[in-house]
């Protein structure tokens, strides 16, 4: 398994990890007040801290592990396997904008729409990585 | 999968050049060992750059390394 390969599976475990906490344990009972905007606030800075933290010791870890890996450059089939992923996170976030929209004439409160487009965000995410997984799995899609 | 229309002698090119493995091979061409071996085992299509560089790097034609099948092109 490459470095990037690697490094594409931490990301994902620690994103489902980050996220599904997050919107597991979000008080929904509030989400259409204004404490709900805050209760994201408060529960997205320890996210985004721990995704942070997770990344840089999984990455150093495995560089200082295989060194030679990790100072390779992306190559072409690196590059094909970015832009296919990239291409296939685009339907999600183009559904989820949508879903937001409609949203907004529902009068969804600010934390309902910015939760929605937060989930937008991660699927469009956890799409890119495991299209990219998947095909660095495969090799290639031929 | 879609079986792609050409085939390789990499690998015996590489047996022939020393047991050359690989990440020589990769790191030669500039690309990943992973790459080599996609390409390899038929499951990646390189670049006509990348071709062009490991025909080089066995000394041969680029049709000596790569061959269209007839049966599935």
């Amino acid at each position: 398994m490459s470095f990037r390969e690697k490094i594409h599976w931490v990301t994902l475990v620690t994103m489902i990890a980050a996220f599904g906490w997050y919107f597991l344990a979000y008080p929904w009972g509030i989400a259409a007040s204004p404490a709900g905007l805050w209760a994201s606030a408060g529960m997205l800075l320890p996210v985004t801290v721990a995704i942070i933290i997770a990344m840089t010791i999984a990455s150093a870890w495995m560089a200082i592990r295989t060194p030679a890996e990790a100072d390779l450059k992306e190559d072409e089939r690196d590059r094909s396997i970015h832009y296919r992923g990239t291409h296939y996170a685009y339907y999600p976030l183009v559904v989820g904008v949508w879903v937001s929209i409609f949203a907004l004439f529902w009068n969804a409160g600010p934390a309902v729409q910015l939760n929605l487009l937060l989930a937008t965000v991660v699927l469009a995410e956890l799409t890119r990585i495991g299209v990219q997984l998947y095909l660095y799995r495969r090799g290639w899609h031929g | 999968m879609a079986r792609l229309p050409f085939s390789n002698d990499i690998r015996t090119l590489r047996f022939l050049a020393g047991e050359m493995t690989q990440a020589e091979l990769g790191e030669r061409v500039g690309v990943t060992r992973q790459t080599i071996a996609a390409i390899e085992q038929g499951k990646y299509s390189p670049s006509l750059e990348v071709a062009f560089r490991i025909a080089r790097t066995f000394g041969k034609p680029l049709e000596q390394v790569f061959g269209w099948d007839e049966e599935s092109g």
